[in-house]
C-alpha cells in the first residue's frame, strides 16, 4: 500500500497543487446485552482509499474500495474532475509542515479483537444480572466497543507514514420506569459508556458488573426523588458532565473552521473571531485549556493528523484568556498562524478531514477531591453524568439535563434530586468556575458520537477534567 | 456487466456455511456532495462503496458482520465473522434454561410494490451540474447583499436483501438535496433547502434567492432584539415541523419504546392525543417523498395510520420489536438494521396531511403578538416518555405583530412536549412540501418528511 499510494501521489504531483491519499482500514465491534438476552453482536470492516487534491483554490475528493492502480487511479481523475468542476476560488496558502515520516502505534496492551466474544459476553450478562430483581427496572444495558484503525498516508510534499490507534471501553445502564416517571442511570458514563485509546484492558478496568448494583438502586431512588428546584445557585459539576461542557462550549466554539465561517451552513459558526485571541476573557483565571494529542489514553491522540501534521499539545485558553483555536493547514495559515493546530481528523477512507478536537482539556485545580470541594461548598447541587444536551450555532447558548443530582447543605451531600438541568451562556458560565479538582480526580473521558461535517462524520474525541465548580447558575430549566 | 447487488447478495448468503438462517444485506452508495461558504467552494466528497452485512442466526441468536471487500475471501472472512458471533452468544446463553434466543426469525418474501424514486440523469452524478448550481446559489446571494454558505449533493443507492427465508429484493433509488444559508450583512441569516429524487427538480437559484431574502429581512441593523422568555403563539415553517415530527416517531410511534414502557403513548393508543386536525401517516409512496419499497428486513413498504384525527392509531415495528410487543403484532415494515435497531424501528416516510390555510402569511394573520421560526437547531430529549425536547431556532427567527411578520428576533430556546405542540395545533398550510436536513452520516439513507407549515397555540421558549 505504501508503494500505490506514493506512485499515485507521485502522478498526482503535475496535476494539481497539493494532493493526498489515505488508505485506512476500519474495524468496530459492538457488543451489547438487553434484560438479560444478547442484543447485539457486531463487526464492522471497511477498507479504502480516500484522494484529496487542491486544484484551482478548489478542494476535490474521492474515495474508493479499489485497491489497485488502476482503481486509485479512478479516484484521483474523479477527485481532480470534482475540483474542476466547481466555481472558481482564490487559492489560499497551507501552512508549512514537515513531511510525516514513519509508524505510530496507540498503547494497547490487549487487543480487544482478539478477546474471545463469550469472555465479552461474561462480563456484559454478570453486569445485567447485578442491575435485575426490581420489577421496576423496565430496560438493562451493557455494552463492549472496540475500534481500530490501520492508515497509511502519502502527500505530494513527500510525506508518508503509518498508524495504528485501538480503542475499548464500555458501560451499563439500568433504566427505572413508574408512576409516570422514567429515569436512567449510566456507569460510568451515558450513552453506551466511556471508550479510551487503549486496549482490552480499558474496559476490565470498568468494573461493570461491581457496579451494577448500585446503579439499579440509583434508578429507583430517582422514581421517588424530589425534582431539582428552579433557581440560580452554585452549581457542581461531575467530570463527566463537565466533560461534554467542555466539548460543547469550548471545544466546538474555538475550531477555527466554525470560527471562519467554513461550518456555517451545518454544524454552525462561532461566537468567536479571530481578532479574539489572545485578547478575549472566556472564563475566569482558573480555567486552563489545552487541546492535546499527546495524552495517552486519549481518543484524540495519535502520530499524525489526517493531513500529516504532527500530535501537539496547545493551549486554548490560559487563566481564563483565548490562546489558541483548533485549526487545520488551510485554516491556521488563513489568519497567519505560522503551524497547525493538528486537527484534522477524517471518520473512515470515505471522508475527507475537517478540523475537529483532539483531547480537549481542562486542567486539574487545587480543590482537592470531589468531597473536599463539596466539604468548602455552603449550599448548591451537583449534577452528574450527562441526559441531554443542546447548544445554540454560535456555542453561546446552552441547556443540559443530566441523570441525577444532589442538593448540597453546609458542606454536605443531601437528597437525590431527579430531573436535573441546567442552563447558560458560555463566557458567563466560564466566568463563575471558582474551583477545579486536583490532579488525583483528574481523568479523560470518551466522547464517541461527535457529529461535523458533510456528508456526516462522527468522530471519537475525549476530554479530561476533574469536577468543578460554577457560582450563580441557573438550575431547573426543564 | 458489474455484478449486481442482487447477485452479490446471493453470493454472499451462499458464503454462509453454518446456522440456523441468515440474511445477506448489500447497500451500495454512489454519492456527490459539494459544500460551499462564503459564496466559494468549499469541499467537495466523492463517494463509490459497497457495503455487504451479514446476519447469521444460530439457536435463535444473531450476530452480524460487514464488509466491503466483496471478493470470494472477503465474503467468506465476513461470513465466518457473523457465524463465529452467532455461535459464541448461543454458548454464552447456552447455559441458561436451555430455550432458544429472542431472534424472531427471518420474514417471508412479501409483495413489494414499485415506485418512481430512480431518475437516470440524477444517477449520473454530473459534477458540472453541481458547479452550475453552486454558480447559481453564488449569483442569487450577491444580488441581494448576502454571501451563500450550503451543500448540493445527489446520490444512487441501492439495497439488495438475499436470506434463508427466500426474500431477494433489490430496490434502487436517487435522491438530491440542496441547502442555502445565506448570511446579510448584519450578520443575521436566512435558509432554504429542497429535496427530491430528481436533481432537477432543485431551483439553486430560488433557493439562494429566498434565503437570502429572510437573511436581509428587517434591514441593516446589526443586533435583532431579545424576546423574554415565555410562551408565544407561532408559526413553524414545515422543516420546523419536520424536525419535530421526526422526533415524534423515534420516541413515541417506535414500537420497542413502546413495548419497554417508555413511549408517550403507552396507554394512550385509540385516545386523542393531538388537536383533531392533525393526521399522521407513514407513506412510503406519497408525492414527493423519497420512496422505498422495503424495510432493512426486506418487510415490504405499507402506508400506516399513525394518528387520524388527532387520535392515536399505530405504532411502526420491525419484527423484533413486534415479537417483543405480543398480541399479535406484526413488522410494519419500518426496521432500519437487518434483524431490527437496538434502538428500535422508526418511520421513515412520514406524512403530516395538510389544513385550510393557503401559506405561512395566513397562518401568521390571527396572532397578535408572536413567533415565526424558520427551523429548529440540535433539538435533543430531555425526558423522553413525555417527548420533552429543547433545541433553538436558526436561521430566520421573526416577531409577528397584528397578525404580519415585522422583524428579526434573536434565536430562541424552546423547551416543549412534541404531543404538547400537536395538541396546540391551530391550523396548517395547504400544501405539505419535502422537508429533510440532508444529513448523511455513515452510508447514505436519504429521508424526509413530508409536512406542511403549521400555527401553533403556544410554544414555550425558555431562553
Amino acid at each position: 500500500m505504501r508503494d500505490l499510494l506514493t506512485n499515485l501521489t507521485q502522478a498526482a504531483a503535475d496535476r494539481c497543487d497539493y494532493a493526498d491519499a489515505r488508505y485506512v482500514r476500519s474495524r468496530a465491534e459492538s457488543l451489547a446485552t438487553r434484560n438479560g438476552e444478547v442484543d447485539e453482536v457486531e463487526r464492522h470492516e471497511s477498507e479504502g482509499v480516500g484522494v484529496r487534491v487542491r486544484r484551482g483554490g478548489a478542494w476535490g475528493f474521492a474515495a474508493t474500495r479499489e485497491l489497485t492502480r488502476a482503481g486509485l487511479e479512478g479516484a484521483l481523475q474523479r477527485a481532480l474532475e470534482v475540483a474542476e468542476a466547481q466555481p472558481g476560488a482564490p487559492a489560499t496558502q497551507l501552512a508549512p509542515e514537515p513531511p510525516a515520516r514513519g509508524r505510530y502505534h496507540s498503547p494497547c496492551d490487549h487487543d480487544p479483537f482478539e478477546v474471545s466474544t463469550e469472555e465479552k459476553l461474561g462480563v456484559l450478562l454478570a453486569a445485567d444480572e447485578g442491575m435485575r430483581g426490581d420489577p421496576r427496572i423496565a430496560v438493562i444495558r451493557a455494552h463492549h466497543l472496540a475500534f481500530s484503525e490501520d492508515s497509511v498516508f502519502a502527500s505530494t510534499e513527500g510525506a508518508l507514514y503509518e498508524q495504528r490507534t485501538v480503542d475499548c471501553g464500555g458501560g451499563v445502564s439500568a433504566t427505572a420506569v413508574a408512576n409516570g416517571e422514567t429515569h436512567v442511570r449510566s456507569h460510568p458514563a451515558s450513552f453506551r459508556g466511556d471508550v479510551a485509546r487503549a486496549g482490552y484492558e480499558h474496559f476490565a478496568g470498568l468494573a461493570l458488573a461491581e457496579h451494577a448494583p448500585r446503579v439499579a438502586d440509583e434508578a429507583l431512588a430517582l422514581l421517588t426523588a424530589p425534582a431539582c428546584p428552579d433557581g440560580r445557585t452554585t452549581l457542581l459539576l461531575d467530570g463527566g458532565q463537565l466533560a461534554l461542557q467542555i466539548h460543547e462550549s469550548v471545544g466546538h466554539a474555538t475550531e477555527l473552521d466554525r470560527v471562519l465561517g467554513g461550518e456555517a451552513s451545518y454544524a454552525g459558526t462561532s461566537f468567536l473571531s479571530p481578532g479574539d485571541l489572545d485578547d478575549r476573557r472566556y472564563g475566569s483565571p482558573r480555567m486552563h485549556v489545552t487541546a492535546d494529542a499527546t495524552v495517552a489514553g486519549g481518543l484524540g491522540t495519535f502520530g499524525w493528523d489526517d493531513e500529516g501534521v504532527a500530535a501537539r499539545r496547545v493551549d486554548l485558553i490560559r487563566d481564563g484568556v483565548l490562546r489558541g483555536f483548533l485549526s487545520s493547514r488551510e485554516s491556521a495559515a488563513g489568519i497567519g498562524l505560522e503551524r497547525s493546530g493538528g486537527c484534522m481528523r477524517a471518520s473512515g477512507f470515505d471522508r475527507q478531514p475537517v478540523v475537529r478536537m483532539t483531547n480537549v482539556n481542562l486542567e486539574p485545580g487545587d480543590a482537592g477531591s470531589l468531597a473536599d470541594l463539596v466539604a468548602a461548598t455552603d449550599r448548591g447541587v451537583l449534577m452528574e453524568t450527562n441526559r441531554s444536551w443542546s447548544i445554540d450555532s454560535r456555542r453561546l447558548h446552552f441547556q443540559f439535563a443530566t441523570e441525577v443530582a444532589w442538593e448540597i447543605e453546609a458542606g454536605e451531600r443531601r437528597r437525590l434530586l431527579r430531573n436535573p438541568s441546567y442552563a447558560g451562556v458560555t463566557p458567563e458560565f466560564w466566568a463563575g468556575l471558582d474551583a477545579v479538582c486536583s490532579a488525583d480526580e483528574w481523568r479523560l473521558w470518551g466522547v464517541i458520537n461527535c457529529g461535523k461535517g458533510e456528508p456526516g462524520q462522527t468522530m471519537r474525541v475525549s476530554h479530561g477534567t476533574a469536577p468543578a465548580r460554577f457560582r450563580d447558575v441557573q438550575v431547573g430549566v426543564a | 456487466m458489474p455484478e449486481s447487488p442482487l447477485d452479490l447478495a446471493a453470493r454472499a448468503l451462499a458464503a454462509v456455511r453454518s446456522g440456523d438462517g441468515a440474511q445477506a444485506t448489500v447497500t451500495t452508495e454512489r454519492s456527490l456532495l459539494l459544500r460551499f461558504a462564503r459564496s466559494h467552494p468549499s469541499q467537495a466528497t466523492a463517494i463509490d462503496d459497497r457495503t455487504v452485512e451479514l446476519t447469521v442466526v444460530c439457536d435463535g441468536h444473531a450476530a452480524g458482520a460487514t464488509t466491503n471487500r466483496t471478493d470470494a475471501d472477503g465474503l467468506a472472512a465476513c461470513a465466518r465473522t457473523a457465524q463465529e458471533g452467532a455461535e459464541a452468544t448461543a454458548r454464552s446463553r447456552g447455559d441458561t434454561d436451555g430455550s432458544p434466543g429472542p431472534h424472531p426469525g427471518f420474514p417471508a418474501p412479501g409483495p413489494l410494490r414499485g415506485h418512481a424514486g430512480h431518475d437516470p440523469e440524477t444517477a449520473l452524478l454530473d459534477p458540472a451540474r453541481g458547479g452550475t448550481a453552486l454558480e447559481a446559489a453564488f449569483a442569487a446571494a450577491t444580488a441581494h447583499g448576502a454571501e451563500a454558505h450550503g451543500v448540493w449533493t445527489a446520490a444512487e443507492t441501492e439495497t439488495a436483501i438475499a436470506s434463508t427465508s427466500g426474500v431477494a429484493v433489490a430496490d434502487r433509488l436517487t435522491d438530491a438535496f440542496m441547502k442555502v444559508t445565506a448570511f446579510a450583512p448584519s450578520g443575521r441569516s436566512g435558509y432554504a433547502a429542497a429535496a427530491a429524487t430528481d436533481s432537477k427538480a432543485l431551483d439553486p437559484h430560488g433557493l439562494a434567492e429566498r434565503a437570502a431574502v429572510k437573511a436581509g429581512f428587517g434591514g441593516v441593523a446589526a443586533e435583532a432584539p431579545h424576546l423574554e422568555p415565555g410562551e408565544y403563539p407561532v408559526v413553524l415553517e414545515s422543516l420546523a415541523v419536520g424536525e419535530l415530527i421526526t422526533w415524534l416517531g423515534l420516541l413515541a410511534l417506535n414500537g420497542l419504546a413502546f413495548a419497554e414502557g417508555a413511549s408517550a403513548l403507552e396507554g394512550r393508543l385509540g385516545a386523542r392525543v393531538a388537536a383533531p386536525r392533525i393526521n399522521l401517516s407513514d407513506s412510503p409512496r406519497y408525492p414527493g417523498t423519497l420512496p422505498r419499497a422495503f424495510d432493512l428486513e426486506g418487510v415490504p413498504k405499507a402506508p400506516l395510520a399513525l394518528i387520524q384525527d388527532g387520535v392515536a392509531h399505530g405504532l411502526v415495528h420491525d419484527r423484533r420489536s413486534a415479537a417483543l410487543a405480543g398480541g399479535g403484532a406484526e413488522s410494519t415494515g419500518h426496521a432500519l438494521a437487518p434483524g431490527g435497531s437496538p434502538d428500535g424501528p422508526a418511520p421513515t416516510h412520514l406524512v403530516l396531511a395538510g389544513g385550510a390555510a393557503a401559506d405561512e402569511r395566513e397562518l401568521c394573520r390571527p396572532i397578535e403578538r408572536g413567533v415565526y421560526v424558520t427551523r429548529l437547531w440540535y433539538t435533543n430529549p430531555v425526558r423522553p416518555k413525555e417527548t420533552l425536547l429543547t433545541g433553538v431556532t436558526r436561521d430566520g427567527t421573526f416577531l409577528i405583530e397584528d397578525g404580519e411578520v415585522t422583524r428579526p428576533l434573536a434565536d430562541l430556546r424552546f423547551t416543549d412536549r412534541v404531543l404538547g405542540v400537536l395538541e396546540r395545533a391551530e391550523e396548517l398550510s395547504a400544501r405539505p412540501v419535502l422537508t429533510s436536513e440532508g444529513e448523511f452520516y455513515g452510508r447514505r439513507f436519504a429521508t424526509g418528511v413530508v409536512c406542511p407549515a403549521m400555527r401553533v397555540g403556544s410554544l414555550r421558549f425558555t431562553g
